[in-house]
């Protein structure tokens, strides 16, 4: 599917100018999250969900885009084609 | 700017808020039949929820000026229970005539589950028995590429259906593409924490365009902004987006696709 043609592209630059703030504020509160669970007793480093983070973490990091997108099929059940045969379904 | 909320659950909302929608440019609203936060137990639960939303909520939503729709099913999560759906599904033709009733919703799946599967199919021949058009509810967080996938796969494995007169709602980054390439419409939900803010909407419609895609508040009793339609507005003007844009997606969309009901007559909105 082709992108708007009507849509307002706004240039890199202004984008960066407009939205910098609000990254680094939620930067932030994830680096504080990160921080709460450090400072908190017990092991996590096990934990799916933290090895979950891990992966969505590397993908914010990668060259690659479509990242919303990406991040949220990593955090995603799989689909399996063949569903309705396993629920006896027709 | 006028606008229409075409998925919101003015049940669990106060008459303030009804006014406060009013203010900010809500002209109409679908109203699905959802979940109540508990389980109901019998099938005059639902008689009775029926009557809230075809008698009861539009009375209060024209005190402000707002028209309002619905949409009438049971919800995927008491689906569970087959047989309490079974009865529902049998008691719901005694509503269809209701003059706001706009078809059959927010049927869908929740743990994707053969029971929710099983009864999602059942209300998919309701609808074609009655020629009514459907609303459906995708699931939640990492059920919903899933849920999402067995849902469209149920709607196109069905050649009585057709794809323009049914919206998928809930969409988001990993599921917007496969809806709309597949002729369907789309809704995006803004809500807080588990679905989709106003930035992301905004983000969609700039990677996808207008067509076929609305957007909606779904404010119900739990943590939601039944004003989340204006803020939407709101990033798309400050992104320099046209009042043709925005119009054609909170308003002139919603319409659209309500008039494929025959309990919707389009001139009853400003033009």
């Amino acid at each position: 599917m082709s992108i708007d043609p009507n849509a307002v592209q706004r240039t890199a630059e202004k984008v960066l100018a407009e939205e910098f703030l609000s990254a680094r504020s939620k930067i932030l509160d994830l680096a504080a999250i990160l921080d709460r669970l450090e400072r908190a007793p017990g092991s996590i480093e096990n934990a799916a969900q933290m090895q979950l983070l891990g992966q969505c973490l590397k993908i914010l990091c990668d060259d690659e885009f479509d990242k919303a997108r990406r991040v949220q099929l990593l955090m995603s059940r799989q689909y399996d084609p063949d569903w309705r045969k396993t629920y006896g379904l027709h | 700017m006028d606008y229409i909320d075409p998925h919101i659950h003015m049940v669990s909302r106060t008459t303030d808020d009804y006014e406060t929608l009013a203010r900010m440019g809500c002209v109409a609203m679908s109203e699905p039949a959802f979940w109540a936060g508990f389980d109901r137990g019998s099938v005059e639960s639902f008689r009775d929820y029926f009557r809230q939303l075809t008698e009861f909520e539009p009375k209060r939503a024209a005190q402000y000026g707002i028209r309002h729709f619905t949409w009438l099913c049971i919800n995927a999560k008491e689906a569970e229970n087959v047989s309490l759906s079974r009865e529902v599904i049998a008691m719901i033709p005694e509503f269809l005539s209701s003059k706001n009733v706009l078809g059959i919703g927010e049927i869908g799946l929740n743990k994707n589950t053969k029971n929710e599967s099983t009864i999602f199919l059942e209300h998919l021949e309701l609808a074609v028995q009655y020629d009514q058009q459907i609303l459906i509810h995708t699931p939640h967080l990492e059920d919903k590429f899933q849920g999402t996938r067995m849902i469209l796969d149920m709607l196109m494995g069905d050649s009585r259906i057709n794809r323009s007169r049914v919206l998928v709602d809930h969409v988001e980054e990993h599921t917007i593409e496969t809806v709309l390439e597949n002729g369907f419409w789309a809704g995006m939900t803004l809500y807080p924490v588990t679905k989709c803010t106003p930035q992301r909407a905004a983000d969609m419609i700039e990677k996808y365009g207008p067509e076929r895609l609305m957007a909606n508040s779904a404010g119900d009793w739990g943590p939601s902004k039944p004003t989340a339609i204006p803020d939407l507005i709101m990033e798309l003007k400050r992104r320099g987006h046209s009042r043709e844009l925005i119009r054609r997606v909170v308003y002139e969309n919603p319409r659209q696709f309500f008039s494929q009901s025959k309990n919707f007559d389009p001139t009853i909105l400003p033009g």
